[in-house]
Protein backbone atom coordinates (compact mmCIF):
# COMPACT_ATOMS: atom_id res chain seq x y z
CA UNK A 1 0.00 0.00 0.00
CA UNK A 2 2.67 2.02 1.07
CA UNK A 3 4.72 1.35 -2.02
CA UNK A 4 1.57 2.62 -4.29
CA UNK A 5 1.06 5.68 -2.30
CA UNK A 6 4.98 6.35 -3.23
CA UNK A 7 4.64 5.25 -6.89
CA UNK A 8 1.27 7.92 -7.44
CA UNK A 9 2.87 10.46 -5.65
CA UNK A 10 6.05 10.29 -7.41
CA UNK A 11 4.20 9.76 -10.46
CA UNK A 12 2.04 12.72 -9.70
CA UNK A 13 4.82 15.60 -8.56
CA UNK A 14 6.64 14.75 -11.97
CA UNK A 15 3.85 15.84 -13.73
CA UNK A 16 3.86 18.88 -11.60
CA UNK A 17 7.34 19.46 -11.15
CA UNK A 18 8.20 19.12 -15.05
CA UNK A 19 7.24 22.26 -16.79
CA UNK A 20 9.19 25.31 -15.76
CA UNK A 21 10.76 28.46 -17.10
CA UNK A 22 12.67 26.87 -20.28
CA UNK A 23 9.74 24.53 -21.16
CA UNK A 24 7.29 27.11 -20.96
CA UNK A 25 9.46 29.49 -23.16
CA UNK A 26 10.46 27.18 -25.36
CA UNK A 27 7.65 25.45 -26.52
CA UNK A 28 5.34 28.41 -26.46
CA UNK A 29 8.13 30.13 -29.15
CA UNK A 30 8.04 26.76 -31.29
CA UNK A 31 4.56 26.79 -31.06
CA UNK A 32 3.57 30.59 -32.32
CA UNK A 33 6.64 30.13 -35.02
CA UNK A 34 6.29 26.77 -36.43
CA UNK A 35 3.20 25.51 -35.28
CA UNK A 36 2.99 21.68 -34.36
CA UNK A 37 5.83 21.09 -36.30
CA UNK A 38 8.37 21.04 -33.41
CA UNK A 39 6.38 18.39 -31.31
CA UNK A 40 8.67 15.45 -32.30
CA UNK A 41 11.55 17.81 -30.34
CA UNK A 42 9.41 17.52 -27.27
CA UNK A 43 8.74 13.91 -27.83
CA UNK A 44 12.22 13.24 -28.44
CA UNK A 45 13.16 15.10 -25.31
CA UNK A 46 11.28 13.10 -23.15
CA UNK A 47 11.73 10.12 -23.77
CA UNK A 48 15.49 11.10 -23.23
CA UNK A 49 14.62 12.48 -20.09
CA UNK A 50 13.02 9.77 -18.84
CA UNK A 51 15.72 7.21 -19.87
CA UNK A 52 18.27 9.59 -18.21
CA UNK A 53 15.77 9.58 -14.93
CA UNK A 54 15.37 6.05 -14.61
CA UNK A 55 19.20 5.35 -14.71
CA UNK A 56 20.37 8.30 -12.71
CA UNK A 57 17.68 6.61 -9.75
CA UNK A 58 18.62 2.54 -10.74
CA UNK A 59 22.74 4.17 -10.23
CA UNK A 60 21.59 5.62 -6.96
CA UNK A 61 19.30 2.84 -5.66
CA UNK A 62 22.19 0.16 -6.51
CA UNK A 63 25.43 1.71 -5.45
CA UNK A 64 24.16 4.05 -2.66
CA UNK A 65 25.73 6.67 -4.65
CA UNK A 66 24.66 9.79 -6.63
CA UNK A 67 25.83 10.41 -10.22
CA UNK A 68 28.63 13.72 -8.65
CA UNK A 69 29.91 11.26 -6.13
CA UNK A 70 30.32 8.10 -8.44
CA UNK A 71 31.81 10.23 -10.98
CA UNK A 72 34.41 11.96 -8.64
CA UNK A 73 35.27 8.31 -7.15
CA UNK A 74 35.10 6.69 -10.38
CA UNK A 75 37.07 9.21 -13.07
CA UNK A 76 38.97 11.45 -10.06
CA UNK A 77 39.10 15.12 -10.20
CA UNK A 78 41.26 15.63 -12.91
CA UNK A 79 38.42 14.74 -15.13
CA UNK A 80 35.38 15.80 -12.88
CA UNK A 81 36.17 19.76 -12.18
CA UNK A 82 35.20 20.25 -15.64
CA UNK A 83 31.56 18.83 -16.00
CA UNK A 84 31.10 19.63 -12.35
CA UNK A 85 32.20 23.70 -13.12
CA UNK A 86 29.87 23.88 -16.19
CA UNK A 87 27.10 22.42 -14.35
CA UNK A 88 27.59 24.70 -11.81
CA UNK A 89 27.87 27.65 -13.97
CA UNK A 90 24.76 26.25 -15.79
CA UNK A 91 22.78 25.63 -12.73
CA UNK A 92 23.63 29.51 -11.85
CA UNK A 93 22.41 30.68 -14.94
CA UNK A 94 19.31 28.95 -14.78
CA UNK A 95 18.63 29.88 -11.32
CA UNK A 96 18.77 33.32 -12.36
CA UNK A 97 16.36 32.12 -15.44
CA UNK A 98 13.81 30.84 -12.87
CA UNK A 99 13.70 33.35 -10.28
CA UNK A 100 13.41 35.90 -13.17
CA UNK A 101 10.51 33.67 -14.57
CA UNK A 102 8.80 33.57 -11.04
CA UNK A 103 9.43 37.47 -10.28
CA UNK A 104 7.41 37.83 -13.87
CA UNK A 105 4.91 35.39 -12.50
CA UNK A 106 4.17 38.01 -9.61
CA UNK A 107 4.41 40.61 -11.79
CA UNK A 108 1.81 39.56 -13.97
CA UNK A 109 -0.75 39.27 -10.97
CA UNK A 110 0.05 42.89 -9.25
CA UNK A 111 1.44 44.77 -12.17
CA UNK A 112 4.34 45.90 -10.11
CA UNK A 113 7.62 45.66 -11.80
CA UNK A 114 9.07 41.86 -11.86
CA UNK A 115 13.09 43.58 -10.32
CA UNK A 116 11.11 44.00 -7.43
CA UNK A 117 10.04 40.70 -6.97
CA UNK A 118 13.75 39.14 -7.10
CA UNK A 119 15.12 39.29 -4.22
CA UNK A 120 12.02 38.49 -1.97
CA UNK A 121 11.46 35.44 -4.27
CA UNK A 122 15.38 34.42 -3.99
CA UNK A 123 14.92 34.57 0.11
CA UNK A 124 11.53 32.36 0.40
CA UNK A 125 13.68 30.16 -2.11
CA UNK A 126 16.21 29.65 0.91
CA UNK A 127 13.27 29.38 3.20
CA UNK A 128 11.92 26.53 1.98
CA UNK A 129 15.18 24.76 1.57
CA UNK A 130 16.27 25.82 5.34
CA UNK A 131 12.66 24.90 6.68
CA UNK A 132 11.43 21.94 4.45
CA UNK A 133 12.86 18.03 4.24
CA UNK A 134 13.27 16.41 1.12
CA UNK A 135 10.04 15.33 0.54
CA UNK A 136 7.90 18.43 1.91
CA UNK A 137 10.21 20.02 -0.82
CA UNK A 138 9.66 17.09 -3.67
CA UNK A 139 5.46 16.38 -2.96
CA UNK A 140 4.75 20.06 -1.77
CA UNK A 141 6.34 21.84 -5.05
CA UNK A 142 4.60 19.06 -7.15
CA UNK A 143 1.24 18.92 -6.38
CA UNK A 144 1.13 22.48 -6.03
CA UNK A 145 2.99 22.47 -9.67
CA UNK A 146 -0.22 20.45 -11.15
CA UNK A 147 -1.81 24.29 -12.00
CA UNK A 148 0.27 23.62 -15.03
CA UNK A 149 -1.76 21.20 -16.19
CA UNK A 150 -4.25 23.95 -17.08
CA UNK A 151 -1.72 23.89 -20.21
CA UNK A 152 -3.37 20.48 -20.96
CA UNK A 153 -6.54 21.85 -20.14
CA UNK A 154 -6.21 24.52 -22.61
CA UNK A 155 -4.78 22.30 -25.59
CA UNK A 156 -7.71 19.86 -25.26
CA UNK A 157 -10.22 22.69 -25.11
CA UNK A 158 -9.07 24.15 -28.42
CA UNK A 159 -9.88 20.90 -29.94
CA UNK A 160 -6.42 20.60 -32.40
CA UNK A 161 -6.51 18.08 -35.25
CA UNK A 162 -5.28 14.78 -33.87
CA UNK A 163 -3.80 13.47 -37.41
CA UNK A 164 -1.91 16.99 -37.45
CA UNK A 165 -0.27 15.81 -34.05
CA UNK A 166 0.31 12.61 -35.14
CA UNK A 167 2.15 13.54 -37.80
CA UNK A 168 4.29 16.46 -36.21
CA UNK A 169 5.27 13.61 -34.17
CA UNK A 170 7.83 12.90 -37.12
CA UNK A 171 10.70 15.46 -37.50
CA UNK A 172 10.19 17.26 -40.62
CA UNK A 173 12.27 20.03 -42.37
CA UNK A 174 10.43 23.81 -42.01
CA UNK A 175 9.58 25.75 -44.71
CA UNK A 176 10.95 28.84 -43.71
CA UNK A 177 14.04 30.14 -40.61
CA UNK A 178 16.03 26.48 -40.95
CA UNK A 179 18.51 28.22 -37.94
CA UNK A 180 15.87 29.25 -36.09
CA UNK A 181 14.40 25.70 -36.12
CA UNK A 182 16.92 24.19 -35.34
CA UNK A 183 18.16 26.82 -32.43
CA UNK A 184 14.60 25.63 -30.74
CA UNK A 185 14.59 22.05 -31.17
CA UNK A 186 17.79 22.23 -29.72
CA UNK A 187 16.74 24.56 -26.75
CA UNK A 188 13.74 22.07 -26.25
CA UNK A 189 16.23 19.50 -25.57
CA UNK A 190 18.34 21.27 -23.34
CA UNK A 191 14.98 22.62 -21.15
CA UNK A 192 14.07 19.10 -20.90
CA UNK A 193 17.24 17.27 -20.17
CA UNK A 194 18.73 19.76 -17.29
CA UNK A 195 21.98 18.11 -16.35
CA UNK A 196 21.08 19.74 -12.38
CA UNK A 197 17.84 17.07 -12.55
CA UNK A 198 20.36 14.11 -13.53
CA UNK A 199 21.89 14.85 -10.29
CA UNK A 200 18.97 15.83 -8.31
CA UNK A 201 17.02 12.40 -9.07
CA UNK A 202 20.07 10.33 -8.15
CA UNK A 203 20.32 12.31 -5.16
CA UNK A 204 16.42 12.24 -4.80
CA UNK A 205 16.67 8.55 -4.69
CA UNK A 206 18.98 8.27 -1.40
CA UNK A 207 17.03 10.68 0.21
CA UNK A 208 14.03 8.48 -0.38
CA UNK A 209 16.46 5.50 1.02
CA UNK A 210 14.96 3.64 -1.90
CA UNK A 211 16.77 0.00 -2.41
CA UNK A 212 17.41 -2.27 -4.95
CA UNK A 213 13.98 -4.06 -4.65
CA UNK A 214 12.64 -0.51 -5.81
CA UNK A 215 13.75 -0.19 -8.88
CA UNK A 216 10.62 -1.40 -10.46
CA UNK A 217 9.01 1.84 -8.71
CA UNK A 218 11.79 3.88 -10.00
CA UNK A 219 11.49 2.57 -13.65
CA UNK A 220 7.53 3.30 -13.56
CA UNK A 221 8.16 6.48 -11.68
CA UNK A 222 10.34 7.86 -14.03
CA UNK A 223 8.97 7.16 -17.18
CA UNK A 224 5.21 7.57 -16.36
CA UNK A 225 6.34 10.83 -14.40
CA UNK A 226 8.50 12.08 -17.54
CA UNK A 227 6.52 10.64 -19.93
CA UNK A 228 2.96 12.77 -18.53
CA UNK A 229 5.20 15.81 -17.85
CA UNK A 230 6.19 15.98 -21.15
CA UNK A 231 2.19 15.69 -22.15
CA UNK A 232 2.17 18.99 -20.38
CA UNK A 233 4.72 20.59 -22.23
CA UNK A 234 2.76 19.70 -25.10
CA UNK A 235 0.50 21.50 -24.04
CA UNK A 236 1.95 24.48 -23.55
CA UNK A 237 3.42 24.26 -27.58
CA UNK A 238 -0.20 23.33 -28.98
CA UNK A 239 -1.79 26.16 -27.21
CA UNK A 240 0.80 28.79 -28.51
CA UNK A 241 0.25 27.15 -32.11
CA UNK A 242 -3.18 27.69 -31.84
CA UNK A 243 -3.67 30.89 -29.96
CA UNK A 244 -0.81 33.08 -30.88
CA UNK A 245 0.66 31.82 -33.94
CA UNK A 246 -2.62 32.19 -36.24
CA UNK A 247 -2.88 35.81 -34.80
CA UNK A 248 1.16 36.24 -35.79
CA UNK A 249 2.32 36.81 -32.33
CA UNK A 250 5.36 36.05 -31.77
CA UNK A 251 6.85 34.97 -27.77
CA UNK A 252 9.64 37.87 -27.20
CA UNK A 253 8.42 37.98 -23.44
CA UNK A 254 6.47 36.44 -21.01
CA UNK A 255 3.61 38.62 -21.13
CA UNK A 256 3.08 37.71 -24.64
CA UNK A 257 2.98 34.43 -23.76
CA UNK A 258 0.71 34.98 -20.98
CA UNK A 259 -1.97 35.42 -24.29
CA UNK A 260 -2.02 32.05 -25.07
CA UNK A 261 -4.70 31.35 -22.32
CA UNK A 262 -7.04 34.06 -23.37
CA UNK A 263 -9.81 32.07 -25.94
CA UNK A 264 -10.05 29.28 -23.24
CA UNK A 265 -9.75 31.04 -19.91
CA UNK A 266 -10.86 34.56 -20.47
CA UNK A 267 -10.88 36.71 -17.60
CA UNK A 268 -8.65 34.18 -15.58
CA UNK A 269 -6.38 33.28 -18.32
CA UNK A 270 -3.12 35.82 -16.67
CA UNK A 271 -4.39 34.26 -13.23
CA UNK A 272 -3.68 30.77 -14.45
CA UNK A 273 -1.17 31.34 -16.55
CA UNK A 274 1.09 33.43 -14.17
CA UNK A 275 0.18 30.53 -11.55
CA UNK A 276 1.52 28.38 -13.94
CA UNK A 277 4.38 29.70 -14.83
CA UNK A 278 5.19 30.97 -10.94
CA UNK A 279 4.99 27.73 -9.63
CA UNK A 280 6.67 26.06 -12.31
CA UNK A 281 10.03 28.59 -11.83
CA UNK A 282 9.87 28.22 -8.24
CA UNK A 283 9.84 24.75 -7.75
CA UNK A 284 12.23 24.58 -10.61
CA UNK A 285 14.41 27.36 -8.77
CA UNK A 286 14.41 25.38 -5.63
CA UNK A 287 15.56 21.89 -7.41
CA UNK A 288 18.48 23.60 -9.02
CA UNK A 289 19.66 25.46 -5.78
CA UNK A 290 19.23 22.43 -3.90
CA UNK A 291 21.06 20.07 -6.53
CA UNK A 292 24.03 22.76 -6.56
CA UNK A 293 24.30 22.17 -3.07
CA UNK A 294 23.99 18.49 -3.30
CA UNK A 295 26.81 18.34 -6.52
CA UNK A 296 29.22 20.67 -4.59
CA UNK A 297 28.98 18.38 -1.29
CA UNK A 298 29.18 14.88 -2.68
CA UNK A 299 31.92 15.88 -5.10
CA UNK A 300 33.77 16.90 -1.82
CA UNK A 301 32.28 14.15 0.10
CA UNK A 302 30.69 16.79 2.61
CA UNK A 303 27.59 15.43 4.92
CA UNK A 304 24.89 16.37 2.84
CA UNK A 305 20.94 16.26 2.91
CA UNK A 306 17.45 17.91 2.91
CA UNK A 307 16.66 15.68 5.75
CA UNK A 308 19.99 16.77 7.54
CA UNK A 309 19.68 19.29 10.36
CA UNK A 310 20.93 22.21 8.83
CA UNK A 311 23.69 22.14 11.77
CA UNK A 312 25.49 19.15 10.85
CA UNK A 313 25.77 20.21 7.09
CA UNK A 314 26.98 23.74 7.18
CA UNK A 315 29.13 23.28 4.25
CA UNK A 316 25.82 21.76 2.53
CA UNK A 317 23.93 24.87 3.44
CA UNK A 318 26.56 27.34 2.73
CA UNK A 319 27.58 25.46 -1.11
CA UNK A 320 23.18 26.15 -1.78
CA UNK A 321 23.26 29.24 -0.31
CA UNK A 322 26.54 30.57 -2.25
CA UNK A 323 25.14 29.21 -5.70
CA UNK A 324 21.38 31.03 -4.69
CA UNK A 325 22.96 34.18 -3.91
CA UNK A 326 24.83 33.94 -7.50
CA UNK A 327 21.79 33.39 -9.08
CA UNK A 328 19.78 36.25 -7.48
CA UNK A 329 22.66 38.85 -8.05
CA UNK A 330 22.39 38.19 -12.01
CA UNK A 331 18.78 38.54 -12.05
CA UNK A 332 18.96 41.51 -10.16
CA UNK A 333 21.69 42.63 -12.52
CA UNK A 334 18.38 43.19 -15.19
CA UNK A 335 19.11 40.44 -17.67
CA UNK A 336 16.09 39.77 -19.52
CA UNK A 337 14.98 36.94 -18.38
CA UNK A 338 13.88 35.24 -21.53
CA UNK A 339 16.96 35.80 -23.50
CA UNK A 340 18.76 34.23 -20.03
CA UNK A 341 17.01 32.00 -20.45
CA UNK A 342 17.29 30.94 -23.60
CA UNK A 343 21.40 31.03 -23.63
CA UNK A 344 21.35 28.94 -20.35
CA UNK A 345 19.41 25.78 -22.35
CA UNK A 346 21.63 26.23 -25.40
CA UNK A 347 24.36 25.97 -23.41
CA UNK A 348 23.20 22.54 -21.73
CA UNK A 349 23.32 20.80 -24.72
CA UNK A 350 27.17 22.11 -25.52
CA UNK A 351 28.25 20.44 -22.19
CA UNK A 352 25.32 17.50 -22.18
CA UNK A 353 28.17 15.09 -23.64
CA UNK A 354 30.09 15.65 -20.46
CA UNK A 355 27.70 14.95 -18.47
CA UNK A 356 25.72 12.18 -20.11
CA UNK A 357 29.04 9.99 -21.62
CA UNK A 358 30.77 9.61 -18.50
CA UNK A 359 27.06 8.93 -16.87
CA UNK A 360 27.10 6.31 -19.20
CA UNK A 361 30.10 4.49 -18.59
CA UNK A 362 28.94 4.31 -14.75
CA UNK A 363 25.42 2.59 -16.20
CA UNK A 364 27.62 -0.01 -17.49
CA UNK A 365 30.42 -0.50 -14.66
CA UNK A 366 29.08 -3.74 -12.66
CA UNK A 367 31.13 -2.12 -9.91
CA UNK A 368 28.39 0.28 -9.75
CA UNK A 369 25.47 -1.13 -10.60
CA UNK A 370 26.23 -4.70 -10.07
CA UNK A 371 23.49 -6.76 -12.74
CA UNK A 372 21.45 -3.97 -13.55
CA UNK A 373 23.49 -2.99 -16.42
CA UNK A 374 22.72 -0.80 -19.45
CA UNK A 375 21.20 -2.53 -22.68
CA UNK A 376 22.52 -1.54 -25.77
CA UNK A 377 19.63 0.70 -26.69
CA UNK A 378 19.70 2.70 -23.80
CA UNK A 379 23.52 3.42 -24.43
CA UNK A 380 23.53 3.52 -27.95
CA UNK A 381 20.69 5.75 -28.15
CA UNK A 382 21.54 8.11 -25.51
CA UNK A 383 25.03 8.45 -26.75
CA UNK A 384 24.49 9.59 -30.00
CA UNK A 385 21.41 11.99 -29.80
CA UNK A 386 23.47 13.53 -27.18
CA UNK A 387 26.87 14.03 -29.14
CA UNK A 388 24.27 15.23 -32.56
CA UNK A 389 22.47 17.41 -30.04
CA UNK A 390 25.30 19.09 -28.29
CA UNK A 391 27.30 19.40 -32.47
CA UNK A 392 24.08 20.84 -33.80
CA UNK A 393 24.10 23.74 -31.16
CA UNK A 394 27.59 24.65 -31.61
CA UNK A 395 26.56 25.01 -35.02
CA UNK A 396 23.47 26.91 -34.50
CA UNK A 397 23.89 28.91 -31.30
CA UNK A 398 26.62 31.36 -32.97
CA UNK A 399 24.22 31.44 -36.26
CA UNK A 400 21.08 32.39 -34.05
CA UNK A 401 23.46 34.90 -31.97
CA UNK A 402 24.51 36.55 -35.26
CA UNK A 403 20.89 36.38 -36.71
CA UNK A 404 18.90 37.26 -33.56
CA UNK B 1 45.17 -2.41 -5.18
CA UNK B 2 45.02 0.42 -7.49
CA UNK B 3 45.90 3.54 -5.86
CA UNK B 4 44.52 5.75 -8.07
CA UNK B 5 41.08 3.40 -9.23
CA UNK B 6 40.45 2.20 -5.46
CA UNK B 7 41.94 4.83 -2.98
CA UNK B 8 42.43 7.83 -4.42
CA UNK B 9 39.25 10.39 -4.49
CA UNK B 10 36.78 7.95 -2.21
CA UNK B 11 35.14 8.81 0.50
CA UNK B 12 36.72 9.10 3.74
CA UNK B 13 34.15 8.04 7.11
CA UNK B 14 35.36 8.50 10.51
CA UNK B 15 35.07 5.49 13.17
CA UNK B 16 31.54 6.49 13.55
CA UNK B 17 30.26 6.25 9.85
CA UNK B 18 30.36 10.09 9.58
CA UNK B 19 32.03 11.85 6.25
CA UNK B 20 34.95 13.34 6.49
CA UNK B 21 35.46 14.01 2.84
CA UNK B 22 37.44 12.23 0.01
CA UNK B 23 41.25 10.59 -0.23
CA UNK B 24 42.64 14.01 -2.07
CA UNK B 25 46.25 13.18 -2.28
CA UNK B 26 48.18 9.76 -1.32
CA UNK B 27 51.56 10.52 0.39
CA UNK B 28 54.01 7.90 -0.71
CA UNK B 29 56.89 7.03 1.25
CA UNK B 30 60.12 6.41 -0.99
CA UNK B 31 62.61 3.25 0.24
CA UNK B 32 66.68 2.98 -0.61
CA UNK B 33 66.13 -0.65 -2.15
CA UNK B 34 62.67 -1.09 -1.92
CA UNK B 35 59.40 -0.39 -3.35
CA UNK B 36 57.63 3.11 -2.47
CA UNK B 37 54.85 2.67 0.48
CA UNK B 38 51.84 4.49 1.28
CA UNK B 39 52.50 6.51 4.44
CA UNK B 40 49.21 8.76 4.29
CA UNK B 41 45.94 10.22 3.30
CA UNK B 42 45.32 13.48 2.44
CA UNK B 43 42.25 15.59 2.99
CA UNK B 44 41.64 18.63 2.31
CA UNK B 45 40.17 21.38 -0.82
CA UNK B 46 43.73 22.84 -0.88
CA UNK B 47 45.51 19.49 -1.56
CA UNK B 48 42.73 18.48 -3.87
CA UNK B 49 42.88 21.90 -5.74
CA UNK B 50 46.62 22.25 -5.68
CA UNK B 51 45.79 18.69 -8.12
CA UNK B 52 43.95 20.48 -10.69
CA UNK B 53 46.94 23.31 -10.56
CA UNK B 54 49.33 24.63 -8.17
CA UNK B 55 48.29 27.91 -8.23
CA UNK B 56 44.30 26.89 -7.89
CA UNK B 57 45.53 25.10 -4.80
CA UNK B 58 47.26 28.26 -3.41
CA UNK B 59 44.28 30.24 -4.30
CA UNK B 60 42.41 27.89 -2.37
CA UNK B 61 44.84 27.81 1.11
CA UNK B 62 45.36 31.11 0.56
CA UNK B 63 41.43 31.40 1.42
CA UNK B 64 41.84 29.24 4.02
CA UNK B 65 44.69 31.32 5.84
CA UNK B 66 42.52 34.56 5.34
CA UNK B 67 39.56 32.91 6.74
CA UNK B 68 41.35 31.34 9.65
CA UNK B 69 40.66 27.31 9.19
CA UNK B 70 44.03 26.77 8.00
CA UNK B 71 45.92 25.49 11.25
CA UNK B 72 47.07 21.77 10.84
CA UNK B 73 44.91 21.28 7.18
CA UNK B 74 45.47 19.31 5.16
CA UNK B 75 44.64 16.57 7.34
CA UNK B 76 47.11 13.80 7.21
CA UNK B 77 45.87 10.77 8.18
CA UNK B 78 48.82 8.26 9.03
CA UNK B 79 48.36 4.67 7.43
CA UNK B 80 48.11 3.06 10.52
CA UNK B 81 45.16 4.39 11.29
CA UNK B 82 43.22 3.07 8.45
CA UNK B 83 40.41 0.66 9.67
CA UNK B 84 38.93 -0.22 6.68
CA UNK B 85 39.03 -0.04 2.93
CA UNK B 86 35.99 -1.20 0.89
CA UNK B 87 34.03 1.31 -1.73
CA UNK B 88 34.98 3.93 1.29
CA UNK B 89 37.69 4.38 3.73
CA UNK B 90 37.30 4.20 7.06
CA UNK B 91 39.81 5.85 9.82
CA UNK B 92 40.11 5.73 13.31
CA UNK B 93 39.56 9.03 14.11
CA UNK B 94 36.45 10.81 14.87
CA UNK B 95 35.71 13.47 12.46
CA UNK B 96 34.36 16.58 14.68
CA UNK B 97 37.58 16.61 16.11
CA UNK B 98 40.10 16.81 13.14
CA UNK B 99 41.21 19.72 11.21
CA UNK B 100 38.91 18.45 8.22
CA UNK B 101 35.42 20.06 10.11
CA UNK B 102 37.46 23.49 11.08
CA UNK B 103 35.37 25.10 8.06
CA UNK B 104 31.90 23.07 9.55
CA UNK B 105 32.38 24.58 12.78
CA UNK B 106 33.39 27.62 11.57
CA UNK B 107 29.92 27.96 9.92
CA UNK B 108 28.54 26.13 12.49
CA UNK B 109 28.99 29.74 14.52
CA UNK B 110 27.01 31.07 12.26
CA UNK B 111 24.58 28.30 11.30
CA UNK B 112 23.40 27.86 14.55
CA UNK B 113 22.19 31.26 15.29
CA UNK B 114 19.31 30.91 12.66
CA UNK B 115 16.55 29.90 14.44
CA UNK B 116 15.52 26.15 12.90
CA UNK B 117 19.47 24.69 12.70
CA UNK B 118 18.76 22.01 14.31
Amino acid sequence: MTVLVDLILGVVTSIGGFVEVGSISTAAQAGSEFGFQLLWAIAAATIMVAMLAEMSGRLAAVSRRSIAAAVRERFGIHFQYIPLGAELLIDVLLLAAEVGGAAIAVKLLTGIGFQWWILPIGLLVWLVLWCCGFSLIEYGLGLLGLVTLSFVVSAWWLKPDVSDLARALVPTLPQHDHVRYAFLAVSILGATVSPYLLNFYSSGTIEEQMTEKELWVNRVTAYMGMCFGGVVSMGVLVTSAMVLGPRHITVDSYEQAALMFVPVFHQWAVVLFALSLGIGCFGAAVEVTLNAGYAFSQALGWPWGANKPRRDATRFVAAFTLVLALGVAIAVVGFDPLRLTMIALALTVVIMPLVVLPFLVLMNDPTYVRRHTNGPIGNGLLAVITVLAALLAIVVIPLEVMGG
Amino acid sequence: MDLVRDLLDNKVVDRNGREIGRVDSIVLEIRDGAPPRIAALEVGPAVLASRISPVFGRIVSGSEHVFGVDEGRPLRIQVGSILDITDHVKVDVAAGQTCAAAVERYLRRWVSRIPGAS
